[in-house]
Protein backbone atom coordinates (compact mmCIF):
# COMPACT_ATOMS: atom_id res chain seq x y z
CA UNK A 1 0.00 0.00 0.00
CA UNK A 2 1.82 3.06 -1.24
CA UNK A 3 1.35 6.31 0.55
CA UNK A 4 -0.07 8.88 -1.82
CA UNK A 5 1.75 12.18 -2.15
CA UNK A 6 -0.18 15.15 -0.94
CA UNK A 7 0.28 18.43 -2.69
CA UNK A 8 1.00 21.52 -0.67
CA UNK A 9 -2.39 22.93 -1.72
CA UNK A 10 -4.31 20.96 0.91
CA UNK A 11 -1.86 22.02 3.62
CA UNK A 12 -2.19 25.63 2.52
CA UNK A 13 -6.01 25.31 2.62
CA UNK A 14 -5.84 23.87 6.12
CA UNK A 15 -3.49 26.61 7.28
CA UNK A 16 -5.83 29.32 5.94
CA UNK A 17 -8.84 27.69 7.60
CA UNK A 18 -7.10 27.30 10.95
CA UNK A 19 -5.93 30.88 10.82
CA UNK A 20 -9.48 32.04 9.98
CA UNK A 21 -10.88 30.02 12.89
CA UNK A 22 -8.42 31.46 15.39
CA UNK A 23 -9.12 34.96 14.11
CA UNK A 24 -12.86 34.39 14.49
CA UNK A 25 -12.43 33.03 18.01
CA UNK A 26 -10.34 36.02 18.95
CA UNK A 27 -12.76 38.55 17.45
CA UNK A 28 -15.82 36.88 18.94
CA UNK A 29 -14.25 36.63 22.38
CA UNK A 30 -13.60 40.38 22.26
CA UNK A 31 -17.23 41.02 21.31
CA UNK A 32 -16.34 42.48 17.89
CA UNK A 33 -19.67 43.79 16.67
CA UNK A 34 -19.54 42.83 12.96
CA UNK A 35 -18.95 39.20 13.97
CA UNK A 36 -21.86 39.33 16.39
CA UNK A 37 -24.08 40.85 13.69
CA UNK A 38 -22.95 38.21 11.21
CA UNK A 39 -23.91 35.50 13.68
CA UNK A 40 -27.33 37.08 14.23
CA UNK A 41 -27.93 37.44 10.48
CA UNK A 42 -26.99 33.80 9.82
CA UNK A 43 -29.27 32.62 12.61
CA UNK A 44 -32.13 34.76 11.24
CA UNK A 45 -31.73 33.12 7.81
CA UNK A 46 -31.87 29.61 9.27
CA UNK A 47 -34.69 30.35 11.72
CA UNK A 48 -37.68 29.83 9.35
CA UNK A 49 -36.33 26.40 8.40
CA UNK A 50 -35.85 25.56 12.06
CA UNK A 51 -39.43 26.58 12.79
CA UNK A 52 -40.68 24.29 10.05
CA UNK A 53 -38.52 21.42 11.27
CA UNK A 54 -39.66 22.07 14.83
CA UNK A 55 -43.28 21.58 13.79
CA UNK A 56 -42.38 18.26 12.17
CA UNK A 57 -40.00 16.92 14.83
CA UNK A 58 -41.80 18.15 17.92
CA UNK A 59 -44.11 15.10 18.21
CA UNK A 60 -41.11 12.79 17.74
CA UNK A 61 -39.18 14.60 20.46
CA UNK A 62 -42.19 14.52 22.79
CA UNK A 63 -42.69 10.80 22.17
CA UNK A 64 -39.02 10.09 22.85
CA UNK A 65 -39.01 12.15 26.03
CA UNK A 66 -42.15 10.45 27.34
CA UNK A 67 -40.62 7.04 26.58
CA UNK A 68 -37.18 7.71 27.93
CA UNK A 69 -38.31 9.64 30.99
CA UNK A 70 -41.22 7.37 31.93
CA UNK A 71 -39.49 5.92 34.98
CA UNK A 72 -38.10 9.21 36.13
CA UNK A 73 -41.52 10.84 35.76
CA UNK A 74 -43.06 8.19 38.01
CA UNK A 75 -40.32 8.74 40.59
CA UNK A 76 -40.72 12.50 40.25
CA UNK A 77 -44.47 12.13 40.72
CA UNK A 78 -43.99 10.13 43.92
CA UNK A 79 -41.43 12.64 45.17
CA UNK A 80 -43.76 15.55 44.40
CA UNK A 81 -46.58 13.88 46.33
CA UNK A 82 -44.33 13.53 49.35
CA UNK A 83 -43.14 17.11 49.02
CA UNK A 84 -46.73 18.34 48.70
CA UNK A 85 -47.59 16.66 51.99
CA UNK A 86 -44.59 18.26 53.67
CA UNK A 87 -45.39 21.65 52.19
CA UNK A 88 -48.97 21.55 53.46
CA UNK A 89 -47.59 20.98 56.94
CA UNK A 90 -45.04 23.72 56.42
CA UNK A 91 -47.60 26.21 55.15
CA UNK A 92 -48.14 28.03 58.42
CA UNK A 93 -44.44 28.75 58.76
CA UNK A 94 -44.01 29.97 55.20
CA UNK A 95 -46.94 32.35 55.51
CA UNK A 96 -44.73 34.19 57.96
CA UNK A 97 -41.91 34.26 55.42
CA UNK A 98 -44.18 35.69 52.74
CA UNK A 99 -45.17 38.48 55.10
CA UNK A 100 -41.49 39.07 55.79
CA UNK A 101 -40.81 39.27 52.05
CA UNK A 102 -43.63 41.78 51.58
CA UNK A 103 -42.27 43.87 54.43
CA UNK A 104 -38.80 43.73 52.96
CA UNK A 105 -40.04 44.82 49.56
CA UNK A 106 -41.63 47.86 51.18
CA UNK A 107 -38.49 48.53 53.15
CA UNK A 108 -36.31 48.42 50.04
CA UNK A 109 -38.78 50.40 47.96
CA UNK A 110 -39.34 47.47 45.64
CA UNK A 111 -43.09 47.81 45.62
CA UNK A 112 -43.19 48.73 41.94
CA UNK A 113 -41.65 45.42 40.85
CA UNK A 114 -45.02 44.00 40.11
CA UNK A 115 -45.39 46.68 37.46
CA UNK A 116 -42.15 45.72 35.75
CA UNK A 117 -42.71 45.21 32.05
CA UNK A 118 -42.38 41.59 30.99
CA UNK A 119 -42.44 39.45 27.85
CA UNK A 120 -43.59 35.85 27.82
CA UNK A 121 -41.64 33.71 25.36
CA UNK A 122 -41.85 30.12 24.25
CA UNK A 123 -38.89 27.85 24.87
CA UNK A 124 -37.98 26.73 21.35
CA UNK A 125 -34.97 24.53 22.04
CA UNK A 126 -32.96 23.02 24.83
CA UNK A 127 -29.19 23.11 24.83
CA UNK A 128 -27.70 22.06 21.48
CA UNK A 129 -24.33 21.18 22.95
CA UNK A 130 -23.08 18.19 24.90
CA UNK A 131 -20.73 20.45 26.83
CA UNK A 132 -22.95 23.36 27.75
CA UNK A 133 -26.26 22.14 29.19
CA UNK A 134 -26.97 25.53 30.74
CA UNK A 135 -28.42 27.18 27.64
CA UNK A 136 -31.99 27.17 26.36
CA UNK A 137 -33.38 29.05 23.38
CA UNK A 138 -36.51 31.17 23.34
CA UNK A 139 -38.60 32.37 20.43
CA UNK A 140 -38.41 36.12 21.07
CA UNK A 141 -35.59 38.60 20.70
CA UNK A 142 -34.70 42.24 20.34
CA UNK A 143 -37.83 42.85 18.29
CA UNK A 144 -39.80 42.23 21.50
CA UNK A 145 -37.56 44.51 23.57
CA UNK A 146 -35.32 41.75 24.91
CA UNK A 147 -31.72 42.80 25.58
CA UNK A 148 -28.52 41.14 26.70
CA UNK A 149 -28.42 40.33 30.41
CA UNK A 150 -32.14 40.68 31.16
CA UNK A 151 -33.47 38.43 33.91
CA UNK A 152 -35.58 35.40 33.04
CA UNK A 153 -38.08 33.84 35.42
CA UNK A 154 -40.28 30.77 35.34
CA UNK A 155 -42.90 29.53 37.75
CA UNK A 156 -41.38 30.06 41.18
CA UNK A 157 -38.54 32.42 40.50
CA UNK A 158 -35.40 33.46 38.67
CA UNK A 159 -33.92 30.87 36.31
CA UNK A 160 -31.42 32.74 34.16
CA UNK A 161 -30.41 35.68 32.06
CA UNK A 162 -30.54 36.58 28.37
CA UNK A 163 -27.51 35.99 26.16
CA UNK A 164 -26.94 36.68 22.46
CA UNK A 165 -30.38 38.09 21.69
CA UNK A 166 -31.23 37.93 18.01
CA UNK A 167 -34.10 39.64 16.24
CA UNK A 168 -36.66 36.92 16.94
CA UNK A 169 -34.79 34.53 19.22
CA UNK A 170 -32.46 34.61 22.17
CA UNK A 171 -30.51 32.30 24.41
CA UNK A 172 -31.03 32.01 28.15
CA UNK A 173 -28.08 31.15 30.39
CA UNK A 174 -29.47 29.20 33.34
CA UNK A 175 -28.40 30.01 36.90
CA UNK A 176 -27.37 26.37 37.40
CA UNK A 177 -24.24 27.23 35.36
CA UNK A 178 -21.25 27.25 37.75
CA UNK A 179 -19.99 30.40 36.02
CA UNK A 180 -23.08 32.41 36.88
CA UNK A 181 -22.92 34.57 40.01
CA UNK A 182 -25.90 36.42 41.44
CA UNK A 183 -26.09 38.84 44.33
CA UNK A 184 -28.80 37.55 46.68
CA UNK A 185 -30.44 38.80 49.82
CA UNK A 186 -31.60 36.46 52.58
CA UNK A 187 -35.16 37.48 53.40
CA UNK A 188 -35.61 38.39 57.03
CA UNK A 189 -31.97 39.38 57.43
CA UNK A 190 -29.88 42.08 55.79
CA UNK A 191 -27.33 39.55 54.59
CA UNK A 192 -26.22 39.76 50.99
CA UNK A 193 -24.22 36.92 49.48
CA UNK A 194 -23.02 35.69 46.11
CA UNK A 195 -24.95 32.74 44.77
CA UNK A 196 -23.40 30.45 42.15
CA UNK A 197 -24.70 27.55 40.11
CA UNK A 198 -23.48 24.06 40.79
CA UNK A 199 -24.44 22.05 37.71
CA UNK A 200 -27.60 20.54 36.28
CA UNK A 201 -29.88 19.04 38.91
CA UNK A 202 -27.60 20.19 41.72
CA UNK A 203 -28.51 22.69 44.45
CA UNK A 204 -27.14 26.21 44.14
CA UNK A 205 -24.57 27.53 46.59
CA UNK A 206 -23.81 30.76 48.41
CA UNK A 207 -20.14 30.61 49.33
CA UNK A 208 -19.30 34.28 49.81
CA UNK A 209 -20.69 37.09 51.82
CA UNK A 210 -22.57 35.45 54.70
CA UNK A 211 -20.67 35.88 58.00
CA UNK A 212 -20.77 33.20 60.68
CA UNK A 213 -22.69 35.52 62.96
CA UNK A 214 -25.55 35.94 60.45
CA UNK A 215 -28.84 34.42 61.56
CA UNK A 216 -29.53 32.39 58.47
CA UNK A 217 -31.65 29.31 58.95
CA UNK A 218 -32.87 26.40 56.88
CA UNK A 219 -36.00 27.44 55.02
CA UNK A 220 -35.01 31.11 54.62
CA UNK A 221 -35.93 32.53 51.21
CA UNK A 222 -33.31 34.15 48.98
CA UNK A 223 -34.21 36.92 46.56
CA UNK A 224 -32.16 38.91 44.07
CA UNK A 225 -30.43 41.73 45.91
CA UNK A 226 -31.04 44.36 43.24
CA UNK A 227 -27.84 46.14 44.19
CA UNK A 228 -26.57 48.90 41.96
CA UNK A 229 -24.14 46.74 39.99
CA UNK A 230 -26.48 43.75 39.70
CA UNK A 231 -27.96 43.07 36.26
CA UNK A 232 -31.06 41.64 37.93
CA UNK A 233 -33.89 43.66 39.44
CA UNK A 234 -34.22 43.11 43.17
CA UNK A 235 -36.81 41.07 45.00
CA UNK A 236 -37.20 38.04 42.70
CA UNK A 237 -37.18 34.70 44.49
CA UNK A 238 -34.12 32.58 43.69
CA UNK A 239 -34.21 29.74 46.20
CA UNK A 240 -34.66 28.51 49.74
CA UNK A 241 -31.93 27.49 52.15
CA UNK A 242 -31.56 23.69 52.34
CA UNK A 243 -28.45 23.49 54.46
CA UNK A 244 -26.15 25.84 56.33
CA UNK A 245 -22.47 24.84 56.49
CA UNK A 246 -20.17 26.81 58.78
CA UNK A 247 -16.73 27.55 57.32
CA UNK A 248 -14.59 27.92 60.44
CA UNK A 249 -11.51 29.01 58.48
CA UNK A 250 -13.04 31.93 56.60
CA UNK A 251 -15.60 32.63 59.32
CA UNK A 252 -18.39 32.48 56.81
CA UNK A 253 -21.49 30.43 56.31
CA UNK A 254 -21.89 28.44 53.14
CA UNK A 255 -25.51 27.97 52.10
CA UNK A 256 -26.89 25.14 50.02
CA UNK A 257 -29.87 26.44 48.11
CA UNK A 258 -32.81 24.71 46.46
CA UNK A 259 -33.82 26.84 43.47
CA UNK A 260 -37.45 27.95 43.49
CA UNK A 261 -37.64 28.39 39.73
CA UNK A 262 -38.72 25.53 37.50
CA UNK A 263 -35.97 24.21 35.21
CA UNK A 264 -37.40 20.94 33.95
CA UNK A 265 -40.00 20.69 31.20
CA UNK A 266 -39.99 24.40 30.50
CA UNK A 267 -42.38 25.47 27.78
CA UNK A 268 -42.76 29.18 28.47
CA UNK A 269 -40.64 31.63 30.42
CA UNK A 270 -40.97 35.30 31.31
CA UNK A 271 -38.32 37.89 30.50
CA UNK A 272 -38.21 40.93 32.78
CA UNK A 273 -37.64 43.93 30.55
CA UNK A 274 -35.34 45.53 33.06
CA UNK A 275 -31.96 46.99 32.33
CA UNK A 276 -29.83 48.47 35.07
CA UNK A 277 -29.01 52.14 34.55
CA UNK A 278 -25.35 51.48 33.68
CA UNK A 279 -26.33 49.03 30.90
CA UNK A 280 -28.79 51.53 29.44
CA UNK A 281 -26.14 54.25 29.48
CA UNK A 282 -23.60 51.99 27.78
CA UNK A 283 -26.10 51.11 25.07
CA UNK A 284 -27.13 54.72 24.52
CA UNK A 285 -23.51 55.75 24.11
CA UNK B 1 -18.99 21.08 -11.47
CA UNK B 2 -17.46 22.81 -8.49
CA UNK B 3 -20.60 24.90 -8.09
CA UNK B 4 -22.77 21.79 -8.03
CA UNK B 5 -20.54 20.23 -5.37
CA UNK B 6 -20.69 23.44 -3.37
CA UNK B 7 -24.50 23.58 -3.52
CA UNK B 8 -24.82 19.91 -2.65
CA UNK B 9 -22.41 20.33 0.23
CA UNK B 10 -24.26 23.35 1.60
CA UNK B 11 -27.56 21.49 1.27
CA UNK B 12 -26.25 18.50 3.25
CA UNK B 13 -24.72 20.75 5.93
CA UNK B 14 -27.97 22.73 6.31
CA UNK B 15 -30.06 19.57 6.46
CA UNK B 16 -27.85 17.91 9.06
CA UNK B 17 -27.74 21.15 11.07
CA UNK B 18 -31.54 21.28 11.20
CA UNK B 19 -31.68 17.63 12.29
CA UNK B 20 -29.04 18.25 14.94
CA UNK B 21 -30.75 21.34 16.35
CA UNK B 22 -34.38 20.32 16.16
CA UNK B 23 -34.44 16.56 16.49
CA UNK B 24 -31.29 15.15 18.04
CA UNK B 25 -30.93 17.90 20.62
CA UNK B 26 -33.99 16.24 22.19
CA UNK B 27 -33.34 12.60 21.36
CA UNK B 28 -30.51 11.97 23.79
CA UNK B 29 -29.02 8.81 25.24
CA UNK B 30 -27.89 9.26 28.84
CA UNK B 31 -28.26 12.99 28.28
CA UNK B 32 -25.87 12.96 25.31
CA UNK B 33 -26.70 13.79 21.71
CA UNK B 34 -24.81 12.79 18.57
CA UNK B 35 -22.18 15.10 17.07
CA UNK B 36 -23.61 15.01 13.56
CA UNK B 37 -21.80 18.10 12.29
CA UNK B 38 -18.49 16.53 13.28
CA UNK B 39 -19.72 13.43 11.44
CA UNK B 40 -20.21 15.57 8.32
CA UNK B 41 -16.59 16.76 8.52
CA UNK B 42 -15.36 13.18 8.91
CA UNK B 43 -17.46 11.77 6.08
CA UNK B 44 -16.42 14.66 3.90
CA UNK B 45 -12.71 14.10 4.56
CA UNK B 46 -13.17 10.41 3.81
CA UNK B 47 -15.05 10.94 0.58
CA UNK B 48 -13.51 14.17 -0.69
CA UNK B 49 -9.93 14.12 0.55
CA UNK B 50 -7.99 16.40 2.92
CA UNK B 51 -8.86 19.74 1.33
CA UNK B 52 -12.57 19.00 1.00
CA UNK B 53 -12.57 17.57 4.52
CA UNK B 54 -10.98 20.69 5.93
CA UNK B 55 -13.29 23.08 4.06
CA UNK B 56 -16.48 21.15 4.81
CA UNK B 57 -15.37 20.71 8.42
CA UNK B 58 -14.78 24.43 8.72
CA UNK B 59 -18.21 25.29 7.32
CA UNK B 60 -20.09 22.65 9.33
CA UNK B 61 -18.24 23.71 12.48
CA UNK B 62 -19.04 27.33 11.83
CA UNK B 63 -22.70 26.44 11.30
CA UNK B 64 -23.02 24.72 14.68
CA UNK B 65 -20.90 27.44 16.33
CA UNK B 66 -23.69 29.91 15.61
CA UNK B 67 -25.83 28.13 18.19
CA UNK B 68 -23.25 27.44 20.86
CA UNK B 69 -22.24 29.70 23.69
CA UNK B 70 -18.58 28.97 23.00
CA UNK B 71 -16.76 31.52 20.81
CA UNK B 72 -17.53 31.45 17.10
CA UNK B 73 -14.82 29.43 15.35
CA UNK B 74 -13.99 26.86 18.02
CA UNK B 75 -15.92 24.01 16.38
CA UNK B 76 -14.80 25.26 12.94
CA UNK B 77 -11.17 24.98 14.02
CA UNK B 78 -11.63 21.47 15.39
CA UNK B 79 -13.77 20.08 12.59
CA UNK B 80 -11.47 21.49 9.87
CA UNK B 81 -8.53 19.76 11.49
CA UNK B 82 -10.37 16.46 11.94
CA UNK B 83 -11.75 16.59 8.37
CA UNK B 84 -8.24 17.15 7.05
CA UNK B 85 -6.73 14.31 9.11
CA UNK B 86 -9.45 11.88 8.05
CA UNK B 87 -8.81 12.92 4.45
CA UNK B 88 -5.19 11.85 4.88
CA UNK B 89 -6.17 8.60 6.59
CA UNK B 90 -8.63 7.86 3.78
CA UNK B 91 -5.93 8.40 1.18
CA UNK B 92 -3.83 5.81 2.93
CA UNK B 93 -6.42 3.16 3.70
CA UNK B 94 -9.49 3.78 1.56
CA UNK B 95 -8.23 1.78 -1.38
CA UNK B 96 -9.20 -1.57 0.06
CA UNK B 97 -11.08 -0.79 3.21
CA UNK B 98 -14.29 -2.50 4.23
CA UNK B 99 -17.32 -0.72 5.60
CA UNK B 100 -16.79 -1.94 9.12
CA UNK B 101 -13.24 -0.56 9.15
CA UNK B 102 -14.50 2.73 7.79
CA UNK B 103 -17.09 2.82 10.57
CA UNK B 104 -14.51 2.09 13.27
CA UNK B 105 -12.22 4.80 11.90
CA UNK B 106 -15.16 7.23 11.80
CA UNK B 107 -16.16 6.51 15.41
CA UNK B 108 -12.55 6.91 16.51
CA UNK B 109 -12.41 10.19 14.60
CA UNK B 110 -15.56 11.44 16.39
CA UNK B 111 -13.92 10.64 19.73
CA UNK B 112 -10.74 12.36 18.59
CA UNK B 113 -12.76 15.38 17.46
CA UNK B 114 -14.44 15.65 20.86
CA UNK B 115 -11.10 15.43 22.66
CA UNK B 116 -9.51 18.04 20.37
CA UNK B 117 -12.55 20.31 20.80
CA UNK B 118 -12.27 20.19 24.58
CA UNK B 119 -8.49 20.69 24.51
CA UNK B 120 -8.76 23.71 22.19
CA UNK B 121 -11.64 25.03 24.27
CA UNK B 122 -9.69 24.69 27.49
CA UNK B 123 -6.56 26.22 25.96
CA UNK B 124 -7.87 29.16 24.02
CA UNK B 125 -11.49 29.86 24.58
CA UNK B 126 -13.77 28.24 27.11
CA UNK B 127 -12.14 26.98 30.29
CA UNK B 128 -15.07 24.89 31.53
CA UNK B 129 -15.60 22.37 28.74
CA UNK B 130 -13.84 19.59 30.61
CA UNK B 131 -16.15 18.40 33.35
CA UNK B 132 -17.01 15.28 35.28
CA UNK B 133 -19.28 14.08 32.45
CA UNK B 134 -16.52 14.16 29.86
CA UNK B 135 -15.95 10.38 29.80
CA UNK B 136 -19.64 9.66 29.38
CA UNK B 137 -20.01 12.31 26.65
CA UNK B 138 -16.97 10.95 24.81
CA UNK B 139 -18.14 7.35 24.71
CA UNK B 140 -21.87 7.89 24.17
CA UNK B 141 -21.46 10.70 21.61
CA UNK B 142 -18.92 8.69 19.59
CA UNK B 143 -21.09 5.56 19.49
CA UNK B 144 -24.31 7.51 18.95
CA UNK B 145 -22.76 9.44 16.06
CA UNK B 146 -21.42 6.15 14.73
CA UNK B 147 -25.00 4.99 14.15
CA UNK B 148 -25.45 7.79 11.64
CA UNK B 149 -22.03 7.60 10.00
CA UNK B 150 -23.13 5.24 7.18
CA UNK B 151 -25.88 7.72 6.22
CA UNK B 152 -23.46 10.64 6.41
CA UNK B 153 -20.91 8.76 4.29
CA UNK B 154 -23.62 8.08 1.75
CA UNK B 155 -24.68 11.75 1.70
CA UNK B 156 -21.13 13.05 1.36
CA UNK B 157 -20.32 10.46 -1.30
CA UNK B 158 -23.26 11.93 -3.19
CA UNK B 159 -21.78 15.42 -2.72
CA UNK B 160 -18.39 14.39 -4.02
CA UNK B 161 -19.73 12.10 -6.73
CA UNK B 162 -18.36 9.00 -5.13
CA UNK B 163 -19.75 5.57 -4.39
CA UNK B 164 -20.81 4.93 -0.81
CA UNK B 165 -17.72 2.95 0.03
CA UNK B 166 -14.24 2.10 -1.14
CA UNK B 167 -12.50 2.99 -4.26
CA UNK B 168 -12.52 6.75 -4.48
CA UNK B 169 -8.76 6.52 -4.49
CA UNK B 170 -8.75 3.44 -6.67
CA UNK B 171 -6.75 4.11 -9.82
CA UNK B 172 -8.18 3.03 -13.12
CA UNK B 173 -6.12 0.42 -14.86
CA UNK B 174 -5.53 0.30 -18.55
CA UNK B 175 -8.04 -2.49 -19.16
CA UNK B 176 -10.82 -0.23 -17.99
CA UNK B 177 -10.09 2.21 -20.79
CA UNK B 178 -10.45 -0.38 -23.48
Amino acid sequence: MALPRRNSGSRFTLAILLLSSVTLISLDARGYEPVTNLRKAAMAIVQPFRNMANTIFDPIGDAWESLSQGDSLEKENALLRTQLGELLEYRTTTEGAVEELAALRTQLDLENLGGQETVVAEVTAQSVSNFDPYIIEIGKGTQSGIREGMAVISVGGLIGRIENPGLRSAQVRLITDPNVNIGVLVVGTNQIGILAGNGVGQPLRVSDGIPVSAEVEIGNILVTSGSERSPYPGGFAVGTVLEVIVDEINLEKELVIAPTGQFEGLEFITVILYEPANSRNERDQ
Amino acid sequence: MLMIKLLKGLFVIALVLIFQLELFARIRFFGVMPELMLGVAIASGWNGGPSAGAITGFVSGLAIDLYLATPLGLSALTYALVGYLIGIVAEIVAEDVERIVRLVISITAVALGIIVYVIFGELIAEPNLYNKNFGKILVVAALYTGIFMPILHYALAWVFHQNTHTGHQRPLNRSQFT
